[in-house]
This record gives structure tokens, sequence and C-alpha cells, in this order.
């Protein structure tokens, strides 16, 4: 049944998170803080996360006037503004305010062809760790244990929304989780919990769904991704491995960054647009 | 009414834990007695990749009988070895123990002002170290080499290499070591992961007697890039959780776990003065009762602070000295002459097989904020209250009491017969004594009369709610943003 007849024969409307991606993971980033506050002691941390979301809201409002962008990307720099929240730490207010600031120019002032190439929390985090002795990322902040629900809700989630970049994550995911049991319990024959235990870190997951999903900075075909998905999966188990760096993942992205540019050049595709999911009914309508 | 001074100030140590206490490896015993090992305390120093570590040494017993086994990441040569006088951790003990303040009540119809703050400062004791020869040898049988031999204090170590796990085996068992049935599964992946066995043993010569009071802690410093904690060794021969107290020095600020979460103790609570007597009891329940909270599998923070020489304020209060520049070389911080900073961490881990498969990893940060795990009971004023003042402070102190049993019965799950009592304790001296009976009834404290703490670590229930929520009001929003869009337009 074609799509439009579904969306004409359908009863009631679907509420608004589903049909705007960006919405939809504003909700989930938004949740996983409130979370964190309410469940994971992170009530000490509250003036952190209102330095980090107000700059990055004012920071992506001051390129909404200077460069007339669209209202509605104040969205993005939510979830960017967010996505610092879960992952970056500092206990001085300016290194706060400048990642929040780095995050939301790089989308602006680092651009080939036409669109950023730097995901922007990821940028926003790891130039103060490569300036500055005043940040870090805590990667036990989220514990293992009660992950198994964030990881089922976040994928199905995922699944539901057709943000269309899954493969990224389950590539990402199976990559990283064959190489470590390789490695764990088939070569250092431990058992094998302990690679449930890396592979359950709430750390690793958000970054999963959440960071190297965003569409924008992923190559646009399916092919590619993969293929840079999997490059992340076996650069993180590299620098953990090897060189015992517990932030892997976010290094592996930042090197990956180039790669994108490389996969699309090879493998051509349009650049994604955030469009709101009824916009692309309505013209599928036409 | 709470103008309230501090007056003494004092600390109890952690509860003693009888038994015998291993870390990161586990004590062998040459004869078949059965040892256990339920807490034990370790200091680790960390600058770069430059790592030491100091392992305390409690067994007591026959030393004939105590053996040690410790992976460690490089060989370590005769001077990277060293035993250090005991006296280091009941210092970094003392001064960093959760602490229970006493405050006392000004009276209300009277007021007085005094104040007193107990500061202890200790002078230190630098013990110089004992280290001697040197051998290699291999044994092809075992795939065992023995890398290096030292004798060192009352030690006598040896680093063994191996290239397979039964071959350790036999060449411990062979050496009169008895190693712990489940050892064997462990050991494979500490020696296919280029780690080296530090075996240590008591060199009979050197102590005066077998069955001696204490020896000494061990001292070793390695530069590796792993900043960790091989516990899973020592849970080989463990019977039930373990507890390990880790005293850390940096030079640039706490020291947090890198693969569990690291959680902060309920602090600053006003509890009632009845705990006092039985402070100890009252923290372990304290922790016990976090630990299970955090779902069994969480570091926990008990105390960070800036103990750079310059800084003045070292504690607030202080419960123990200090740890003065010969303290804290003692430890292992070699860089005070350059960078002056130092920052401690006292991080508390009770950990078992099935919630900590893996070995603690352990991260540097550069946060410098104070944290110290700090209970409060409040004495109250005596005497005439007949005042309006003093009137007004009665009904306060009720109040005040009431909070503190339920704070209580948050945090450690008691229930006391005489909590009631406790709460009226003054309540005959008020002149409008005909309410109180009704007021009582108030005081009496809802909510969380069974004591449970909310939440709890079984099933995340609280993300999925706010998941739901938040949807509604962003719904809401844009519904709200898009008619008033709609309106402007109109207009």
């Amino acid at each position: 049944m074609p799509l439009h007849t579904l969306v004409q024969e359908r009863r009631f409307s679907t509420p608004v998170i589903f049909k705007d991606p960006r919405l939809f993971q504003l909700t989930a980033l938004g949740s996983f803080l409130i979370f964190g506050i309410l469940q994971l002691g992170w009530q000490h941390d509250i003036k952190r996360f209102l330095v980090l979301i107000s700059f990055t809201l004012l920071a992506q409002c001051l390129a909404i006037v200077a460069l007339k962008l669209p209202i509605d990307s104040w969205k993005s720099g939510l979830i960017s503004g967010l996505g610092l929240c879960l992952l970056f730490h500092s206990s001085s207010f300016w290194i706060l305010a400048m990642a929040a600031i780095i995050a939301i120019g790089s989308k602006y002032l680092i651009r080939w062809k036409g669109t950023h190439i730097f995901n922007p929390a990821n940028f926003g985090i790891v130039i103060p760790l490569l300036l500055t002795n005043e940040a870090w990322v805590n990667t036990g902040q989220w514990g293992s244990g009660v992950m198994l629900a964030f990881f089922f809700a976040s994928a199905a989630l995922m699944v539901l929304m057709k943000v269309g970049r899954i493969d990224t994550s389950v590539t990402f995911l199976l990559t990283l989780f064959a190489l470590e049991s390789l490695r764990s319990v088939f070569y250092l024959e431990w058992d094998f919990d302990v690679v449930f235990h890396k592979m359950m870190n709430g750390s690793v997951l958000l970054f999963a769904f959440f960071m190297i999903t965003d569409p924008r900075t992923t190559p646009n075909r399916m092919k590619g991704r993969i293929i840079w998905a999997a490059l992340i999966g076996v650069l993180s188990f590299a620098l953990t491995s090897v060189f015992y760096l517990h932030t892997a993942p976010i290094w592996a992205l930042f090197i990956a960054t180039p790669f994108t540019l490389f996969m699309n050049h090879l493998f051509g595709g349009k650049t994604f647009n955030w469009k709101p999911i009824s916009h692309i009914t309505k013209q599928f309508k036409q | 009414m709470k103008n309230l001074k501090t007056l003494i100030v004092f600390a109890l140590m952690m509860v003693q834990i009888e038994g015998v206490m291993a870390f990161c490896g586990f004590y062998v015993a040459k004869a078949d007695a059965k040892l256990f090992n339920n807490r034990s305390e370790v200091i680790l120093v960390r600058n770069g990749n430059r790592t030491v570590v100091t392992m305390s040494n409690d067994f007591k017993g026959n030393v004939r009988d105590f053996a040690m086994v410790v992976p460690v990441p490089v060989v370590l040569s005769e001077h990277d070895i060293r035993v250090v006088n005991r006296s280091i951790f009941d210092k970094l003990n003392d001064y960093s123990a959760p602490r229970l303040v006493e405050y006392y009540d000004e009276h209300p119809c009277a007021p007085m002002i005094e104040a007193r703050n107990e500061m202890f400062f200790a002078p230190t004791m630098v013990e110089s170290i004992t280290t001697k020869d040197m051998a290699m040898d291999v044994n092809e049988n075992y795939g065992v080499s023995i890398e290096a031999e030292y004798e060192v204090g009352e030690y006598n170590i040896l680093i063994l290499s191996a290239t397979e796990s039964d071959g350790l085996r036999r060449w411990l068992t062979d050496n009169d070591y008895t190693i712990p049935q489940d050892a064997d599964d462990v050991l494979n992946p500490y020696i296919k992961s280029n780690m080296k066995f530090f075996v240590v043993k008591v060199n009979l010569e050197k102590v005066a007697s077998q069955e001696t009071e204490y020896l000494s802690p061990i001292q070793i410093t390695y530069s590796s890039e792993k900043f960790m904690l091989p516990i899973r060794l020592g849970m080989a021969n463990a019977d039930g959780p373990q507890d390990l107290v880790v005293y850390a020095l940096t030079d640039q600020g706490r020291v947090e776990c890198a693969n569990y979460r690291t959680v902060q103790l309920p602090t600053d609570r006003n509890i009632p003065t009845y705990v006092k007597s039985k402070f100890g009891e009252f923290y372990k329940s304290v922790f016990e009762r976090s630990w299970k909270y955090e779902g069994q599998n969480a570091v926990f923070l008990e105390y960070a602070w800036d103990v750079s020489p310059q800084n003045r304020v070292k504690c607030d209060p202080c419960v123990g000295p200090p740890p003065i520049q010969g303290d804290l070389a003692e430890a292992g911080v070699n860089w005070l002459n350059s960078t002056g900073k130092a920052y401690f961490t006292r991080l508390h881990v009770r950990y078992e097989r099935d919630k900590f498969p893996q070995d603690l990893q352990f991260q540097v940060t550069p946060n410098k904020e104070r944290y110290q795990a700090r209970y409060v009971v409040t004495h109250p004023a005596n005497g005439d209250f007949s005042c309006d003042e003093g009137q007004a402070y009665l009904k306060d102190l009720e109040m005040r009491r009431s909070k503190e049993v339920d704070e209580l019965r948050v945090l450690t799950g008691w229930v006391t017969k005489h909590q009631s009592g406790y709460i009226n304790e003054f309540s005959n001296r008020r002149l409008d004594r005909q309410n109180i009976q009704e007021e009582r009834n108030e005081f009496i404290p809802v909510g969380s009369s069974d004591g449970k703490r909310p939440g709890g670590n079984q099933f995340p229930w609280t993300l999925p709610i706010v998941f739901v929520a938040l949807a509604f009001f962003i719904g809401l929003t844009s519904k709200l943003v898009k008619k008033l869009e709609a309106v402007r337009s109109m207009s």
C-alpha cells in the first residue's frame, strides 16, 4: 500500500515528535539528562548543564540572526547542547562556554561543499580536550547494568523513527562487539560478561545511537556509511586496547571525519536536509 | 534561633572488619589454612604515566604462611620496590574518613558565643629503602621465567613472567604456594595481557618473631599507560563481597573510575544525637544502603580535597592531621618541588565477581572540587525556656528532631522504638503543653515510614516516564507555537 494512502487513512494524528526527527532526538536526549539527574546522582552538575545549554542556544541564535537561517534550526543547536551535557565535563565556566560556542561555530565556519563536516557536539568535546587541561569525559558515569533498557528503548525508537541512520549504529556496535569479543574472550580468555559490560556502557551506547547517527555528518549513501561506521569501530577498538584511551569512540569519530567526505566522493548521494516527515509526505501526495 | 557554633569535631575510623585483606592479588597459604580477604587499602599515586601503588598488609598469623601474588604491568627494578611505614595508611585514613560533626545550640533566652575547632597536626616519619640483588632465571618446564629476585624489607620478592596459566599454577604449587582453585581462570588473561607477577613471601631471617604484629606495606613504582587495579585475581579466594579503600594522589585533580560509576555518598545530613555513640555502625549502614541502592556496582567517593602544601584549608573540619609534605613523599608524590600541587581522592569500592566483571580502571580528571562525607549532630540548649524565644525554640527543636529521625531512616533504614521519645524529649517544657498531643501527629514523619530510599536501581522506570512526559511537553509546546504563528500570520 503506498505511503500516502496510509497517511490518508490514518484516523488519529501522529504525535508531533514523530513528525520531526529532531524533536524526537531532543526528547530522547532530554529524558536521558533528566534520568541522570533523578537517578544517577547528576544533580551536582545542574549548573554545568545550564551553562552548556544556554551557550549553545545563544550561539545558535546568533547564527540564526547573522546568517538569516531558518528559526527552526534552534532544534539542532539544542541537540548539540544536550549531547555536550551528556558527555562533556569541566569545572570552568569559560571552558563550558567555549565548548558550546565551538560546537555551534564549527557548523558554520568549517564547511565543505555547502555543508558542515564535523559532528558539532563531537567537535565541541574534542577541541577543549586537546587545547586545555580543564576538560574531561566521564565514560563511567552511566554505569552498565541499567543500560539494557536504554539500549532497547533507543534502538526500537530509532527504527520506528526511520531517521535512516540506524545502519551506522548497528555497524559500529557490531564491529566493536566482534573485535572486543575476539580480543577479550577468545584471546585473553576473560569470561563473556567482560565484553558485555564494556558494550553495555552507557557512554558507548549514547555515542552509537545519538552521535554517529547525525545525518548531516555521516556519509550520504548506505554503503559509505557502513564502511565509515566500521572504520570508527576499528579505530575505537585500537585506541582502547593499544593506548588504553577510555574516550576512544569520541576520538575515533573525530579522526574519521575526513573519511565522510571521501565516502561521499566515492559513492555520491544527496546531502541530507532536515525536513519534518510531514513535509516529505506532503511532497509524496503531490 | 539557629545560631549554631562548631564545638568539637571528631571522626571514627571505618568499621574494622575482621579477616585478612587483599586486593589485586590473592594471599596464598602455604598450609591449607583458609584465608579470607574482606577489606584492603591501597594508595595510588599518578603523575603522567608514573604510578606508585602502595599495598597495605594486615596479615595476622604466622608469617611463614604469608604469601601474595599481584599482577603488575612491567618488570620492576630493584629501586622500584620498597617497604613503607604502616602509619601512612593510618594517617590518610584518619584524615579522610567519613566524619561526624557536632554542633551545640546557643541558648535561645541568653545567647552566648563560644566556638572551638579542634585541629591536629603531627610530624611524619619516612622509612628508608632496603633492596638487594637481582637474578634472572628461566624454567622451561613451567614456561615461567623469574625476571628478577629481590630482598626488600622483610620480604623476598620474585617477579615472574609466564607463558601459560597452567605452568604458572604448577610452578606456584611446586614452590609451596597453595593457590585458590578459581585462580586458574583469571591467570590466563593477565599472562596474555603481558602482565608480570609480583610474588611476595616473608624472609624469615628478617623478622624478629614469626608471630609478628604486622607486616610492612609494600610500595611499587612503574611507568605504564594502564591506570588500573587488577581486582579480578583477588576475587579468586574471596568469600562474599570485598571492600577496597583507595587513597589516590595526583597532580591534576580528582581520580574517578572510568568503567564503573563514581558516586558521591549522601553528605551534610543532620542526624539524631543518639547516633553519636554508634557512628561507626551508622556509617556502615549508610554505605551498605547506598551500595545496594546504586545496584552494587558503583565506586563511592568519600573524600576529595586539595592537599597541596600551600593550600591552607586542607580540611573543614579536620578529623585527623592533614598529610604534610613528608607523608605525600612517603606515598610516592615526587613532583611537589616542581608544581607544588597535590590532590587527594578517597574512593571506596565493595566488589564481587558478579557485579564487577572488569578490573577497575581509573582516570585522573582536572576536577578540583572538594567533597567530604559529613554527618551532623546538633545538641539542644538546656536550661529555662520560659521566654518567648525559648518556647519558639522548643517548637522548632521538635520539628528539627523529627526531620533528623526521618533522615536517619532514609540513610540507614534504621527504625528506633524510642524515636518519638527523642523527638519529644523537651516537650514537657513547653508552656502550651495541652496542644502537644495534636501537634505530635504532625511531627511524626510521613512519606518514608518504611525507611526505603526512593528509586533503586532494579529497572530505570524513570527513563520511560520522563521520556513520555517530555514528549507530551514538547508536543504541546510545538502545537502552541504553531497556533501562535497562525494567529500572527492572520493578523
